[in-house]
């Protein structure tokens, strides 16, 4: 009883910072999580114009500067999203190019 | 008038593709792309495809002619022949890693290796005999491993390209992977290696003229001006997905050997000529 009592203070108190932080630098955390593993996802089609956004943002991040930082990582994520999808397309497409098929 | 022959040639292609179901062989795609490449150049000569750009238009031809009395890429051959003379710490040389002690072999590579199951290039090859032999590798797209490579081809000049895709099943695999790279479009500008090379050669890109596929590994290691210097295949292969703003691969990475393999096996007949020069 005291027991869970003391857990709902600890998590209480544990909530104050985290809402206090659940500002730019958390949205662009997921965000930014988010951008990586899209790019990642793109395999062999990766794109120089995402890797470099999400370079960008990460230094953005660094200098504290989460608003840059987190159009950076918006942006390399739209990028990526483009990339999976050319893959995808590709997986098939090439084969109405190709010379022998 | 040579557009209008670029288009019936692609509508010759567009027309083919239902006959020759999916999976041709190596050499059903081979003659299909010289035959492709006749149609689109009725003009040069096949062999002459070695030569890129140079091939197909007569004032860059001309430029380059008037450097081949003093190549510059002579010293860094000369060096490459040192550096393969020179016995490694253990004694032994390069020669002993590879068949005829590495004179005129280079018109096998890559060859496909079915004991490890994969790509071999001339390069791989350097770098794994410096291993095997107790030597740090050396570095992948330029300096030493191309000055080693283009002394090699140097004793292969002329000889006719012999690449070799075995009754295997990952032989197979590792050509119909190069194949589907040389063909999807990749990057931000969505181009793959046929836009600009299957479907636009002899077209200006800027200030670059483009080559078309048939006999582009033949003349690598190349020096360009723009680098300056001899730099590898694979370098180029960078440069090349990076100008469409697509992540490069690694050098002598899977992906990278296997399409040298494909793209060097439709050069197959042609002669070798590198090391060459090239803007
Ligand atoms: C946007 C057009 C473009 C695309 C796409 C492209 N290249 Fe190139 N490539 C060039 C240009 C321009 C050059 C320099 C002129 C020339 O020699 O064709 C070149 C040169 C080369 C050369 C050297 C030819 C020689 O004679 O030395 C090779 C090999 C090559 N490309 C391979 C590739 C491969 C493989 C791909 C796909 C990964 C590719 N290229 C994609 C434009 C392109």
């Amino acid at each position: 009883m005291n027991k869970a009592l003391l857990t709902i203070g600890i998590s209480l108190g544990l909530s104050v910072p985290l809402a206090a932080q659940a500002g730019p630098e958390e949205d662009f955390n997921d965000l930014f999580a988010k951008a990586q593993s899209t790019h990642k996802d793109a395999g062999t089609f990766q794109w120089t114009v995402t890797s470099d956004r999400l370079s960008a943002a990460e230094s953005a991040a660094d200098n504290g500067d989460y608003e840059k930082a987190k159009a950076m990582a918006k942006e390399a994520l739209e990028l990526a999203e483009e990339s999976v999808a050319q893959r995808k397309k590709q997986q098939e497409a090439w084969r109405n190019v190709a010379i022998g098929n | 008038m040579l557009k209008a022959k670029v288009i019936l040639v692609a509508i010759g292609v567009a027309l083919a593709v239902p006959q020759v179901q999916a999976g041709s062989t190596p050499e059903e795609d081979r003659k299909e792309t010289v035959e492709y490449f006749k149609q689109m150049f009725p003009d040069v000569a096949i062999e002459e495809f070695v030569n890129g750009q140079y091939a197909l238009d007569e004032d860059r031809r001309k430029q380059w002619a008037s450097m081949q009395d003093f190549p510059p890429y002579e010293f860094a051959v000369a060096e490459g022949k040192v550096m393969f003379e020179t016995p490694f710490a253990n004694g032994k040389t390069y020669a002993s890693c590879f068949a005829n002690n590495g004179i005129g072999i280079r018109q096998n590579y890559p060859y496909f290796d079915t004991v490890k199951n994969e790509v071999i290039t001339l390069e791989l090859a350097i770098n794994r005999c410096r291993e095997a032999n107790g030597e740090p590798p050396l570095g992948w797209k330029k300096g030493p491993i191309a000055s080693i490579s283009a002394y090699m081809a140097s004793t292969s000049q002329g000889k006719p390209f012999d690449i070799k895709v075995p009754d295997d099943a990952e032989a197979q695999v590792a050509y119909q992977d190069g194949k589907e790279f040389y063909y999807s479009r990749r990057g931000q500008l969505n181009f793959s290696c046929a836009s600009c090379h299957v479907q636009n050669p002899g077209k200006w890109i800027r200030a670059d003229l483009l080559s078309p596929t048939l006999g582009q590994p033949a003349n690598f290691p190349v020096h360009r001006s723009k680098w300056g210097e001899l730099g590898t295949l694979h370098r180029r292969f960078a440069g090349c997905n990076n100008n469409v703003r697509a992540e490069p691969l690694p050098a002598q990475s899977e992906e990278y050997r296997n399409l040298e393999y494909f793209l060097t096996y439709m050069s197959n007949g042609l002669p070798v000529v590198g090391p060459a020069t090239r803007p």
